[in-house]
């Protein structure tokens, strides 16, 4: 009894304590990168010379403020995603930011050195137009909204609205630009297509309509693409039919036209189907724009003009040109423009704005990565040396979302791979092994063995044993090395010549999908991006799955991984392979795919190559296999009676399931109808093919085992109810064999609704859902039982199973929203399962599966104890100690990945969203290997002391017995 | 034009109330923070003042974040604490300030239909039970977060209270001791130590000792004790707030 109670103590005791973080191991193995997404707006702080402020406001919904020096972020605001949070302007004026949020609703004012906000103002609802800076006499002092029919003036030290108006006609003109020159007044430009153009001028004081007129533009379908303000109140607009420029002073009351300059009289021409743009800046709010303009032509010739004295005036002609900028440091303006060099650099120059001229020696040369895209957005930060000459660096966007951050002469000072910030999928690939290893390796090849008589095999041992100690030899010299010197000069440049797997196999490739199409190949170790490479042509609504073929086990065959991508609306796909250490596309023909793929299946079998057979599966129900060499089809043939498969189709609400016949075509076996006006299919899983069950039961108290039911064919189906009335809604769940299309077991959550995370492994299901009638989140749990006997201990076969499991449920109380869910997973199944549970703050809690046992009891009893069952209690506890990333927080958590390491308590997770973050968890604790804290000192000590002792007292007794025999 | 005005208004009261929440009731302040949508449902700002006690609010608000019901409405913290999350539609949301260094309590707003706004204590058990808080909120940090647990650390006399070591070295301690006590080799003493050796042997009634110990463990009082004993030093911490945490599950 005594020794239950201590094993009860001992479990108790590990179970708090698993998992968690000592404070010593802050950044030894974890890694954490923070990402903004791509950038929309970017604005340097030109207020001081010596700031390295720059402001960023993203797709992501995300308003950032980085360090221009490096790159690394001072403060960063995440708001809610989806419109609501959308970032429509960006302003800013001295200290202060001002940002549009949510299509106009808000206007919110930040203090940019803090990252404090100064003030919120909800605005009327309407769609936003156009924002900008209205200044009075030098001063800035309001910010002007435009909303579709509405335009309001607020303070910009308060936020207060100083006036709003309706603007007039807002039904048939659109409005979409504001424009504030000096004199008081701000312009609202609005436009009927192809008609004319509506100029209403408010008096800023007041919002008093002042003025109000309509000028011809038949020829004019958008104000916003193809018009802007230059000079002092000077409407130009370009129009590429009838190749010319039109200009309009804004404020003169005679004037009624718009004035046509023919590009012809500049010697210029838009290039046929490009529509051309306008650039003009204004450096100041307060002051009007410069009279010089970029107008391109083409996507690579720009050319500086200016308008003087009702004339345009060609400044300078930059062909090719890609990018064209400009940038103000006091009172000087200045353009940069980005020229093509070779095939792979470009030049950046700075030239004068206001002549034309070209600055000396600004050259900045900008390599372009031949794996990434083009460049597509450039910003310029222009600063005052000391000898007054104008000096400058360049941000470079490309369509990568890679950002550069470059200064002269061509010197990369930080770059961020944003696409990071949106990763869709990942996986893990161990690391190849190191030559000498490999040379091993091979040295057991079975041809080498066939091939060679006994006395090279001998020889070849020798030699590669001395290769070995040669390479052990240069491991210590160079720890001896390094040790000598000081610890911060020793630099750990990773790259890929150098990896290799290590003793435990916990560093690993991380491949990495994202939205935009670049995959990344990372070390897990320390988060060096190792190889990054761009697809282009990649359709925005691409679904992407990542399947590793081959892995790095099979020297000489390099590793393998195909990636499928998916157009969303078609259905079609394409198939992308490559190696994943290196990041090479691999020459192997891909079989094209004409018609939508409606399923993967990823076999067991594999080819001659060591390659695992991919089955794609079209929606004639047609099978197309990968590789497809006469091996693999001979295999396939052979066991095509045992390959099953099912396709879901949502809309339908249909399940079914087929099998394979031998000639690569398929038969319909089952079929689920769950009906969609009842309730939707969510969501579907199975089991993870890579995981490992050790135990086959559980130990009950009384010493009887209680079979898990192991179906690894069991996919779980998440339902949610079309009828989203709190009363009425539910979540459902379905057990279904894949195979027979038998619907193990089935449940409803009443009163409940989505989003459901779950996670299906091992013989249980975990899923979280909302219930909408206490409005809190809750856990509930199925574990699924043979009972107290096999059927049949020795193979699982869903065909041949005629006893139904026992299901076991229970549900608990879960308080905080939840974001993602995942399970750890471990090299052989031993070590306890935990939870990984992403909440909306940033937090991956490892929540042990101990709490989400369905046998935990209400009444404790001896069996329950004996079994270590912790007894029921409807809330589920949260501590901070199990929040395995402690403050390092993951923005926006959408996904957590777990991959088992070669140490069966280890377990590696990465966790992605907006942020990545890796680390290592031991959901048993690490019981393995020595812990980090195991105290070598005094082991030695105490045994080296005793061995001492045992010497000197050995020499007492022998002086002992000498005198006693003298005696 | 006229609703136009109106809202200004309303904006403007708004804006000067939150400067000074404190001095007006909480009716006021429900009806000032209320929009009407064009489609008719209500939406309204909720708001309130979070307070880290001896620190700087540049020091933590641009790390931190105040979200309802996750981050389905995210509001920002001022350079003052105060914060302000608009354009939130009637329902009950449980409010809380997501900060990777300081610990907050969450709150739950609950708001009608009408915009009337209330703050209570956030219960997931008896959701339907009413403590009620002050409105606008008042946040206070309730501590650091205790992400780590500490290491073990190693002491002497942790070594010496060990059961292990204690049950080596009183024998040892006994074996070097007693002979100096007294003297085997006198007669007299070694005749009462027989004489005592005999008593031991011949009482057959007397319990075994490991009989007495297995009754004495098995006995439900002394579980923790044994547990703990037997444990040694490094179990002793653990298990004994492992006791203390399933005694608050049980509750």
């Amino acid at each position: 009894m005594a020794w239950l109670v201590v094993r009860l103590a001992i479990s108790v005791s590990l179970l708090y304590a698993a998992s968690a973080v000592f404070e010593d191991q802050v950044g030894k193995f974890d890694w954490r990168q923070q990402f903004i997404g791509k950038v929309r707006f970017a604005l340097f702080d030109t207020h001081s010379q010596a700031s390295k402020k720059l402001l960023v406001a993203t797709d992501k919904n995300v308003f950032a403020s980085l360090n221009s020096r490096t790159g690394d972020l001072f403060w960063r605001h995440v708001d809610k995603t989806g419109p609501e949070g959308h970032i429509d302007a960006l302003l800013m004026y001295g200290q202060d930011a001002v940002v549009v949020v949510g299509n106009g609703r808000l206007l919110r004012s930040w203090e940019t050195t803090v990252g404090g906000l100064k003030w919120e103002t909800v605005l009327d609802t309407g769609s936003f137009q156009a924002a900008a800076l209205v200044g009075v006499q030098d001063l800035v002092k309001y910010v002007a909204v435009l909303k579709k029919s509405a335009i309001s003036l607020h303070d910009l030290s308060s936020g207060s609205q100083i006036w709003g108006e309706n603007l007039p006609d807002s039904d048939s003109v659109q409005y979409q630009t504001i424009y504030s020159g000096e004199n008081g007044l701000v312009f609202v430009l609005g436009i009927v297509p192809n008609s004319h153009i509506v100029i209403v001028e408010y008096k800023i004081e007041d919002g008093e309509i002042m003025n109000k007129k309509s000028v011809e533009a038949a020829w004019m379908s958008s104000l916003e693409s193809s018009c802007a303000v230059v000079s002092s109140g000077i409407l130009l607009c370009v129009d590429q039919i009838t190749q010319s420029l039109y200009t309009l002073p804004l404020q003169s009351a005679e004037q009624t036209e718009m004035r046509q300059i023919h590009l012809q009289m500049l010697d210029l021409e838009v290039a046929s189907g490009f529509r051309p743009v306008l650039t003009s800046t204004q450096p100041n709010p307060a002051q009007p724009p410069l009279s010089e303009f970029f107008l391109q032509l083409s996507p690579d010739h720009h050319i500086l003009l200016q308008f003087k004295d009702g004339l345009i005036a060609l400044l300078r002609d930059f062909s090719p040109s890609y990018l064209a900028a400009f940038a103000t440091s006091g009172e000087r303006t200045v353009a940069a423009v980005m020229s093509p060099k070779n095939d792979t650099a470009c030049s950046i120059n700075l030239f004068s704005a206001d002549t034309g001229r070209k600055h000396l020696d600004t050259t900045i040369i900008y390599h372009m990565d031949p794996n990434g895209g083009k460049p597509n957005r450039l910003y310029v930060h222009a600063f005052l040396k000391k000898d007054d000459s104008v000096g400058y660096r360049v941000m470079v966007q490309t369509e990568d979302l890679t950002l550069t951050f470059l200064q002269q002469p061509g010197r990369v000072v930080w770059m961020r791979e944003e696409a990071l910030a949106d990763v869709v999928t990942m996986e893990m690939v161990d690391l190849p092994f190191t030559g000498t290893q490999a040379e091993l390796e091979g040295e057991f090849g079975k041809k080498a063995a066939i091939q060679d008589g006994l006395l090279p095999m001998v020889l070849k041992r020798l030699s590669s044993q001395f290769i070995l100690l040669q390479a052990w030899l240069a491991h210590l010299w160079k720890l001896f090395y390094d040790a000598r010197k000081p610890r911060s000069s020793v630099k750990h440049e990773v790259t890929i010549d150098i990896l290799s797997r290590d003793e435990f196999n916990l560093q690993k490739m991380m491949l990495m999908v994202t939205a935009s199409g670049k995959l990344f190949g990372i070390d897990s170790k320390s988060g060096t991006i190792l190889w990054k490479q761009y697809l282009e042509n990649i359709q925005p609504n691409s679904v992407f799955k990542l399947i590793v073929q081959r892995t790095t086990a099979h020297f000489p065959h390099p590793p393998q991984c195909t990636l499928l991508i998916k157009n969303k609306d078609t259905g079609l796909g394409s198939l992308y392979v490559f190696n994943p250490i290196f990041g090479k596309k691999s020459q192997i023909s891909v079989p094209t795919l004409p018609r939508p793929v409606l399923q993967t299946l990823l076999l067991p079998v594999i080819d001659q190559d060591y390659a695992k057979v991919l089955l794609l599966i079209d929606d004639q129900y047609k099978v197309t296999a990968f590789p497809s060499t006469k091996n693999v089809l001979q295999q396939l043939q052979d066991t095509a009676s045992s390959i099953f498969f099912y396709l879901v189709d949502s809309s339908q609400g249909k399940l079914s399931g087929f099998r394979l016949r031998k000639d690569l075509s398929t038969e319909l076996i089952w079929e689920v109808v769950i009906p969609t006006e009842v309730q939707k299919i969510v969501a579907v899983k199975g089991k993870r093919a890579n995981e490992h069950v050790h135990s086959q039961g559980r130990v009950m108290g009384d010493r009887s085992v209680l079979y898990k039911y192991l179906n690894p064919n069991l996919l779980a189906v998440i339902t949610e109810s079309t009828d989203t009335h709190q009363e009425r809604s539910f979540v459902g769940i379905f057990l279904i064999d894949g195979v027979t299309g038998r619907i193990v077991h089935e449940a409803v959550q009443r009163k409940a609704r989505g989003p459901v995370h779950f996670v299906h492994s091992e013989n249980w299901v975990v899923y979280v859902y909302w219930n909408s009638k206490f409005r809190r989140n809750e856990f509930s749990v199925l574990e699924l039982f043979e009972g107290a006997e096999l059927y049949n201990s020795t193979v699982f076969s869903s065909l041949d199973r005629p006893h139904a499991p026992q299901v076991l449920q229970q549900s608990y109380i879960f308080p905080a929203p939840i974001n993602t869910l995942e399970a750890t997973l471990t090299e052989k199944g031993i070590t306890s399962r935990h939870l990984l549970v992403g909440l909306p703050s940033g937090n991956i809690l490892s929540l042990p599966k101990m709490f989400l046992d369905p046998r935990r009891p209400e009444l404790v009893s001896e069996q329950s104890r004996e079994e270590n069952l912790i007894p029921y209690a409807p809330e589920m506890p949260i501590r901070e100690e199990w929040f395995i990333n402690y403050n390092q927080t993951v923005s926006r958590v959408r996904g957590i990945y777990t991959a088992p390491s070669g140490l069966e308590s280890t377990c590696l997770v990465v966790a992605y969203g907006l942020d990545i973050y890796q680390t290592r968890v031991f959901p048993s604790k690490q019981f393995d290997v020595l812990k980090d804290d195991y105290d070598y000192i005094l082991i030695s000590s105490v045994l080296f002391g005793l061995f001492f002792a045992t010497m000197i007292s050995k020499r007492l007794a022998e002086v002992k017995l000498l005198n006693r025999a003298w005696r | 034009m006229c609703r136009l005005c109106v809202a200004a208004l309303l904006l403007l009261a708004a804006a000067s109330c939150s400067l000074d929440v404190k001095l007006h009731d909480d009716e006021d302040e429900d009806e000032d923070a209320m929009f009407q949508t064009p489609g008719g449902d209500v939406r309204v700002r909720v708001s309130g003042r979070a307070l880290v006690p001896g620190v700087r609010a540049q020091d933590w608000i641009a790390s931190a974040r105040v979200l309802l019901d996750g981050d389905k409405h995210v509001g920002f913290l001022r350079d003052d604490g105060s914060f302000t999350v608009s354009d939130v539609p009637s329902g009950s949301y449980v409010l809380e300030i997501s900060s990777p260094t300081y610990r907050f309590q969450p709150v739950r707003v609950d708001i009608t239909t009408t915009g009337k706004m209330r703050a209570r204590v956030v219960n997931y058990i008896k959701t339907s039970e009413v403590i009620r808080l002050p409105y606008p909120l008042q946040m206070r940090c309730i501590g650091l977060h205790s992400y780590f647990i500490p290491r073990e650390t190693w002491g002497w006399s942790d070594f010496l209270m060990n059961p292990m070591v204690l049950m080596m070295v009183l024998p040892l301690l006994i074996i070097l001791l007693l002979p100096k006590v007294f003297n085997p080799s006198d007669p007299e003493m070694r005749r009462e130590m027989e004489q005592s050796m005999n008593m031991l042997n011949s009482n057959q009634e007397l319990p075994d000792v490991s009989e007495l110990m297995t009754k004495f463990f098995s006995s439900p009082k002394s579980h923790g004790k044994a547990g703990g004993g037997a444990r040694g030093h490094r179990g002793g911490a653990p298990s004994a707030r492992g006791g203390a945490s399933r005694r608050k599950m049980k509750d």
